[in-house]
C-alpha cells in the first residue's frame, strides 16, 4: 500500500566527519527518495555510511552538503531546538538496544512522547492501549522495562515509536540483540502495521530475516548507493 | 506532570548511591546546625556573663569619671535616683556603688585594686555577688571595714578567710586615706581577669574614708526586665538624669559587638564551608549519575525531549537529593541544640582556659530562627548551584554522539 506521498526525500547528501586528522567521508552523494507506506531495509558492511544516513534522515545529524527534505520540511533549515521539535511528531524512532526509560513502566514509556506533545490524558491511554495490543503486550502495560524479555522491550520500543502517529519508523538494527523468535514475531507485528495502516518503516540491517522481509532493499557502500532494489 | 516523576524514580535507580548523598547532606547539615548553636551559645555565655558581672544592662555615671576613675567624680544624689529607679517598673533591680582605685597590701605582698563600695543586699539584686562566695558568709551588718576579695587575689596576697588587710587610696580632697579591713569572704566568678581587679567593701565605710558625703556614688548598675527594650530604656534614662552619663552595656563594653560580630562572621564561613564540601559532594555524584546516562539521555532527545525539559529533570533530581536530605538534618540538628540547651555541654576540662575569656565551662548551644532560616537559604542555594554543572553537561550531549555510546 506504498502511496506516491514522498515521506523522505534526500537529495545529493555529503557527510564528511572531521573528529580525525585525516576527514571521513561518510557519505559522498546520496541521493534516496522513501515513499508512504514502504517498508524499506537499508543494508550495507559496518563503515558503509549506513548508520550516518539513518541519522541523517531522522534529523539526528545534518549533511555537509545536499538536501534532506521529511515530511515536507526541509531539515537544513530548522535550529536544533525545532529540529528536537520536528522530531517528536514526525519520526518514530526504534533502537538496537530498545532504549526504554528504565524507571517508567511499559505503559509510561509508550505514553513519554505524547506527553512530551501535551496530549490529553484520554487520548492517550486510548492510544497507548491501541499500541500496547497491536504489538501483543496489551497485558505487561505496567511492567518496567527491566521485568521484559528483550523481545517484548523492542515490541515496546515500536509502540513508543507508533505513538505520536509519526510520518515514518526509523529502525536501527531492531533485531540485532533478539534471539530469531523474536525477531520473527517483531517483524510480524511490523509488518502487519505496515501492512493495515500503511506505517512506513525504514531499517537499517545486517540480519537476513530482516533483509528477506524487505520490500526494498538499498544498498550502500563507501557512502555510496551500491544498489536500490525493489521487490 | 511526568518530569518530576521521571526525576524522583531516577534518583532511586542508585538506592545506595542515592542514600549516600542524602546521608552526607544530613550530617552536613546536623553538624553545620551544632556548630552554629555551639557558637551562638559561646556568644550568648560571654555577653551575660560579662553583664552578670560587669556591665549590668544600664549604668549611669558622671561623664567624666571614666577617663581616670577620680574620686571626687561622684553624683552626690545617687541614692535618690536609685530610689526613682526602683519605683521604675521597667527596671528589674538596681544598685548603687563607690569606685575607688587604691593599693590592697598584706603583710606578704601588694597589689592595685578597685573597690566596689557596695550594699550588698542591693548588689545582690544585679551581680548575686553572695551566689560567688566560696569561702565566708560574707558582710555581717554590725561590723565595719569588711571586704571580699576573690579567690585568686587572697592566694597572692597569701591571706585567708577573716585575715587583715590594708587598703590604700585617695580620699576626695586628693589625701592618702588608709583603711584596715578583715575578710569576710572569697569569692570566685568566671571571669580571672575581674577577679584579680575587683574587692568589695560596704559602702558606708568608703564614703567614710573618701569623704564622699551620704547619698553620694561613683555608679549606678540597673537590670531592665524586658532585655530587648535596654536601648530604649536607656534613651529615656539620659532625658532624665541628664546630665549624667546613661550607658548600656554595649556601650560599655563595645568588645561585646566585636565578639558578636566576629562570631557571626566565623558562622558565614562556616556556613560557606560547608556548603561548598557539600556542592562538591553533589556534583561528583550527579555527574556520575549524568555520565552512566549518557545513551538515555540521548535516546531522550533523539524521541524529541526538548533540552529545557533535560536540564530541568537533571536539576530536579539534584534538587530532590537536597531536599530529602536537609529537613532531616535541620531536624536532627534543631533537637540536638534543645537537647544540649537544656543538659548544656560540660567543658569543665578547659575552665581555666575558659576563665581567661570571661566564660563560664557550660555551654548551651542556642539556635535562633534567623540562623536557621540562613541555612534553608544556604541549603536551597546550594543544591541549585550543585544541579546547574551536570544539567549543563547533561544538556551539551549531542543526541547522536550519545546514542553512539555503549
Amino acid at each position: 500500500m506504498t502511496t506516491n506521498k514522498i515521506v523522505v526525500d534526500i537529495h545529493d547528501v555529503y557527510k564528511t566527519y572531521h573528529e580525525t586528522k585525516v576527514p571521513v567521508e561518510a557519505l559522498r552523494g546520496v541521493t534516496i527518495q522513501i515513499r508512504q507506506g514502504e517498508f524499506t531495509a537499508i543494508v550495507g558492511p559496518s563503515g558503509s555510511g549506513k548508520t550516518t544516513l539513518l541519522n541523517i534522515i531522522g534529523g539526528l545529524d545534518r549533511p555537509t552538503k545536499g538536501k534532506i527534505i521529511v515530511d515536507g520540511t526541509d531539515l537544513s533549515n530548522l535550529s536544533e531546538n525545532q529540529l528536537i521539535d520536528f522530531r517528536k511528531t514526525h519520526i518514530g524512532f526504534v533502537f538496537q538496544s530498545y532504549n526504554l526509560i528504565p524507571v517508567l513502566t511499559a505503559k509510561e514509556n509508550v505514553e513519554f512522547v505524547m506527553l512530551l506533545q501535551n496530549i490529553d490524558q484520554e487520548k492517550r491511554d486510548k492510544r497507548t492501549h491501541e499500541l500496547m495490543e497491536a504489538v501483543g503486550l496489551g497485558d505487561r502495560m505496567s511492567n518496567k522495562p527491566a521485568e521484559l524479555s528483550g523481545g517484548q522491550q523492542q515490541r515496546v520500543a515500536v509502540a513508543r515509536a507508533l505513538a505520536p502517529k509519526p510520518a515514518f519508523v526509523l529502525a536501527d538494527e531492531p533485531t540485532a540483540n533478539l534471539d530469531s523468535a523474536s525477531t520473527s514475531n517483531l517483524l510480524d507485528i511490523m509488518a502487519r502495521l505496515n501492512a493495515e495502516e500503511g506505517i512506513t518503516f525504514v531499517f537499517s540491517t545486517h540480519d537476513q530475516r530482516v533483509i528477506d522481509r524487505a520490500r526494498r532493499v538499498i544498498t550502500i557502500e563507501d557512502g555510496k548507493v551500491l544498489s536500490d532494489i525493489l521487490k | 506532570m511526568m518530569i518530576p516523576k521521571i526525576a524522583w524514580r531516577n534518583i532511586w535507580r542508585s538506592r545506595t548511591r542515592s542514600l549516600v548523598v542524602i546521608g552526607s547532606v544530613v550530617i552536613g547539615i546536623w553538624a553545620l546546625i551544632f556548630l552554629l548553636g555551639f557558637f551562638r551559645g559561646q556568644v550568648d555565655n560571654y555577653v551575660s556573663n560579662i553583664i552578670e558581672n560587669e556591665t549590668s544592662h544600664i549604668q549611669i555615671h558622671d561623664s567624666l569619671f571614666k577617663t581616670d576613675f577620680e574620686v571626687r567624680l561622684f553624683m552626690p544624689e545617687a541614692t535618690a535616683m536609685v530610689h526613682k529607679l526602683q519605683a521604675d517598673p521597667q527596671i528589674m533591680a538596681v544598685t548603687e556603688r563607690l569606685l575607688v582605685n587604691g593599693m590592697l597590701a598584706s603583710s606578704a605582698a601588694a597589689q592595685g585594686v578597685m573597690v566596689k563600695g557596695i550594699d550588698l543586699q542591693q548588689e545582690d539584686s544585679v551581680t548575686h555577688i553572695s551566689g560567688k562566695i566560696i569561702e565566708g558568709s560574707g558582710f555581717e551588718s554590725d561590723k565595719r571595714n569588711q571586704i571580699l576579695l576573690s579567690q585568686r587575689t587572697a592566694e597572692k596576697l597569701k591571706v585567708g578567710l577573716r585575715s587583715k588587710v590594708v587598703l590604700t587610696f585617695q580620699n576626695i580632697h586628693g589625701d592618702i586615706s588608709t583603711g584596715a579591713f578583715r575578710i569576710a569572704g572569697i569569692y570566685k566568678t568566671v571571669n580571672r581577669t575581674s577577679d584579680e581587679l575587683y574587692v568589695f567593701a560596704q559602702i558606708e565605710d568608703m564614703r567614710r574614708l573618701t569623704d564622699v558625703p551620704a547619698e553620694g556614688a561613683h555608679e549606678i548598675a540597673m537590670l531592665v526586665k524586658d532585655f530587648d527594650q535596654t536601648e530604649s530604656i536607656a534613651k529615656e534614662l539620659k532625658t532624665q538624669f541628664s546630665p549624667w552619663k546613661v550607658e548600656t552595656y554595649k556601650e560599655i563594653s563595645p568588645d561585646l559587638e566585636l565578639f558578636n560580630s566576629q562570631i557571626r562572621i566565623n558562622m558565614i564561613i562556616m556556613t560557606v564551608i560547608f556548603m561548598l564540601a557539600l556542592i562538591f559532594g553533589i556534583i561528583n555524584t550527579m555527574l556520575m549519575a549524568v555520565l552512566e546516562r549518557i545513551k538515555e539521555l540521548g535516546m531522550l532527545m533523539a524521541v524529541g525531549m526538548n533540552k529545557l525539559k533535560v536540564f530541568f529533570m537533571v536539576v530536579l533530581e539534584t534538587i530532590f537529593i537536597a531536599l530529602i536530605g536537609a529537613p532531616i538534618g535541620m531536624l536532627l540538628g534543631y533537637l540536638t541544640t534543645i537537647y544540649l540547651h537544656k543538659v548544656g555541654i560540660d567543658l569543665s576540662n578547659w575552665s581555666k582556659a575558659l576563665e581567661e575569656f570571661g566564660m563560664s565551662d557550660v555551654v548551651r548551644p542556642s539556635l535562633t530562627a534567623e540562623t536557621f532560616f540562613t541555612i534553608v537559604v544556604a541549603v536551597v542555594i546550594t543544591a541549585i548551584l550543585a544541579s546547574i554543572y551536570p544539567a549543563l553537561k547533561a544538556i551539551r550531549l549531542k543526541p547522536v554522539e550519545a546514542l553512539r555510546k555503549i
